[in-house]
């Protein structure tokens, strides 16, 4: 039996709990074994990160470097002032260093290439709005950009932006300079919201957007829609006329692929959709075959965030349904979706799908605030250990009646012995952001094996033409990068 | 409905006066005076805002030690007002609006035809805004745009304006995307359903 990978380590966050207060991570129990990503699907891309060399990190800046060769900058001159666009959620793929390095490398090459200096790097927020300002210290970004690194927050200083379906608002700061570079990574990440659509896209209306065109997408354009906020902003006469480039780490459930860079957005939007349905697609679909199991939150980031195999808790919450068919209306998990039960705690109307019956009962060994997750806690029962924990989630404006639904255990002992009692299942699954592949029982692996050929094949042959289809990408048309 | 347990407690000897805490409060109710920001305990719902943005973490949240709740009641307000008024919104009473405190559009309807003319008034009243302090404010305005009022826009960064709604885009602009996934009129329909559904009050 597979030993379980090394989970990411817990960091010091104001978010979450004191590394310290985390003694047992769940891949300790001897019940847990792993499965790398290539093992289920032989086809699966290789990686430049992990690097079984482990000189993944200086592969990650060849290809930064690489990629950026062939992209045009003349429209930078010196004495110009550039700001390099980031966003938290690449921060919590594999360790974060990845993503860090990948933007220094930016930073450094616009430099070497043009002969401008002020280069600043404005990292969005989600809805904790000091994690990138603990980014940015942690991996000596501010250091690198020589002062001029910046966390950014949606209720920061706003400008408005005319789109084609009227005024959005976008941050000041992320348009204070002569050029903007959409520095970000392709990870699937919030599926159940942008349904893959214009992904590449989906950063200027959330990670550089205004409280008001975040919520636009929350709450006014529809849960398939709302995308076109994105698109609306980036294809806005102001946007256009400070974009320069973007540069893409490009990810696949099992690690970095490369990099990828373009002055049409569009053109690399429509490669990053393509290879991310095939990417992920797989591993989603098999994700979705698990008939029972637990689940385990242990990873530095809010509960819906929490990874395996390339795959946030979220979108194992919407697994029962084919999150990537644009034929489905709602996806028993997105904000419109919660907006949708009543006051009964039944949904208001029918076409709303249960979560995903598969999770039996969630283990929140460790996950972090700041994101209002009461949803989860109210939909499957949840096992919050320690009460430190609870404690954090009680005092988080955004998470008052997290632990309300929640049960509190003094132990992960005592939470993983009450789970297989209760739940009535040995099979586990760890969102713990195990690189590669995906820590989980021994029975749940048998039945993954078992299953992944089949999903293999139901994916080649029938789902994949038919995401394209719905997004009007033909692969014959998509230009390689 | 709101449960108010924290507020934030101001070291005058770090606070530089720069005002950004004010600017950033969904509420309104942080001043500077003397170059030093003096929160108004009255209405503060402990949201955290002015904690994650000082420059200079002059600020930090702590506990009350009597914690309490903000409501509007629904029922002090006729349910035919409120139904209509969510329905001119293109809403469902019942539907939430904000995500952190649960808060439905039949709260924010009661707000606004019980007085409240603002999102900070209806901030204050009811505790909405006042977790992610994100997500919540295009449903505000929209409902307070269905009922006639277009708030005067307060100092700071509060918010800028109301944004557009599905209902919106124009047949060119649906057109124009039909084939790159966007399925408006889908959404349309599905959000349609959802506003004539029958509530818990068991009448649609």
């Amino acid at each position: 039996m597979r030993k379980p990978i090394i989970p990411t380590a817990a960091k010091i966050s104001q978010y979450g709990i004191h590394p310290d207060l985390l003694t047992k991570r769940m891949a300790e129990y001897p019940e847990m074994t792993s499965v790398m990503v290539k093992e289920l699907f032989p086809d699966a891309p290789e990686v430049i990160y992990p690097s079984a060399a482990g000189d993944g990190l200086d592969l990650i800046k060849k290809a930064a470097i690489a990629a950026l060769q062939n992209v045009d900058m003349s429209m930078i001159k010196p004495g110009h002032s550039v700001n390099v666009l980031a966003s938290h959620h690449g921060f919590t793929l594999l360790g974060g260093q990845p993503y860090a390095t990948f933007l220094k490398v930016v930073r450094d090459e616009i430099e070497s290439k043009t002969g401008a200096t002020d280069i600043r790097l404005r990292a969005g927020n989600g809805l904790r709005f000091r994690e990138t300002e603990e980014y940015i210290k942690q991996y000596g970004l501010n250091v690198h950009f020589k002062g001029k690194a910046r966390c950014i927050a949606p209720i920061d200083e706003g400008i408005p932006i005319k789109t084609e379906i009227g005024t959005l608002y976008g941050l000041k700061s992320v348009y204070d300079a002569d050029w903007i570079v959409h520095a970000h990574n392709s990870d699937v990440r919030e599926v159940h919201f942008h349904r893959h659509v214009d992904r590449a896209v989906k950063p200027f209306g959330m990670s550089y957007a205004r409280i008001e065109t975040r919520s636009t997408y929350h709450q006014n354009l529809g849960p398939r829609g709302a995308n076109f906020t994105a698109r609306s902003i980036f294809e806005s006469e102001f946007v256009k006329s400070k974009f320069a480039f973007t540069a893409f780490l490009d990810m696949a459930p099992s690690g970095v692929v490369g990099v990828v860079a373009a002055n049409d957005l569009f053109e690399l939007n429509d490669y990053l959709t393509f290879v991310g349905l095939n990417y992920y697609g797989k591993i989603m679909t098999l994700l979705g075959e698990i008939d029972e199991c637990i689940v385990g939150l242990d990873f530095p980031c809010p509960v819906p965030y929490v990874f395996a195999a390339g795959v946030i808790y979220a979108n194992m919450v919407g697994a029962n349904v084919d999150l990537f068919d644009l034929d489905g209306d709602l996806p028993p998990y997105t904000w419109y979706t919660e907006a949708f039960y009543g006051k009964n705690g039944k949904p208001l109307i029918d076409d709303i799908a249960p979560v995903n019956p598969a999770v039996k009962m969630v283990i929140h060994n460790y996950a972090w605030g700041g994101y209002p997750s009461a949803f989860f806690s109210e939909q499957i029962p949840t096992i919050v250990v320690k009460k430190e924990q609870a404690e954090l989630f009680d005092n988080d404006p955004q998470n008052l009646e997290y632990t309300k639904h929640a049960v509190i255990s003094e132990s992960l002992d005592n939470a993983m012995q009450f789970a297989y009692k209760t739940a009535n299942t040995d099979k586990v699954l760890i969102f713990d952001g195990a690189i590669g592949g995906l820590n989980l029982s021994h029975s749940l692996l048998q039945l993954l094996q078992a299953k992944a050929p089949a999903v293999s094949k139901r994916v080649d042959e029938e789902l994949m033409p038919k995401w394209l289809r719905q997004r009007g990408i033909s692969p014959l048309g998509v230009k390689r990068q | 409905m709101k449960l108010i347990s924290v507020k934030p407690s101001i070291s005058a000897d770090k606070c530089i006066g720069c005002g950004i805490c004010s600017k950033v409060c969904p509420a309104a109710t942080i001043a500077i005076k003397d170059k030093k920001a003096i929160v108004d305990e009255e209405f503060c719902r402990g949201c955290g805002a002015c904690e994650q943005r000082c420059p200079v973490y002059a600020i930090a949240m702590v506990k009350l030690e009597k914690p309490y709740t903000v409501a509007v009641n629904v029922e002090d307000v006729p349910y035919e007002k409120i139904k209509e008024l969510c329905k001119t919104a293109h809403m469902h009473p019942e539907q939430i609006i904000c995500y952190c405190t649960a808060t439905r559009a039949e709260e924010v309807a009661a707000a606004v035809l019980t007085g409240a003319k603002t999102p900070e008034e209806i901030s204050r009243r009811t505790g909405i805004r006042m977790g992610c302090k994100v997500e919540c404010i295009q449903p505000i305005l929209r409902i307070l745009k269905a009922a006639g009022i277009d708030p005067e826009r307060p100092d700071g960064y509060q918010w800028y304006g109301i944004t557009p709604t599905l209902w919106d885009i124009s047949p060119e602009i649906k057109e124009k995307y039909k084939t790159s996934g966007f399925y408006f009129d889908e959404d349309i329909k599905i959000l349609e359903k959802v506003i004539k559904a029958k509530g818990s009050r068991g009448d649609r």
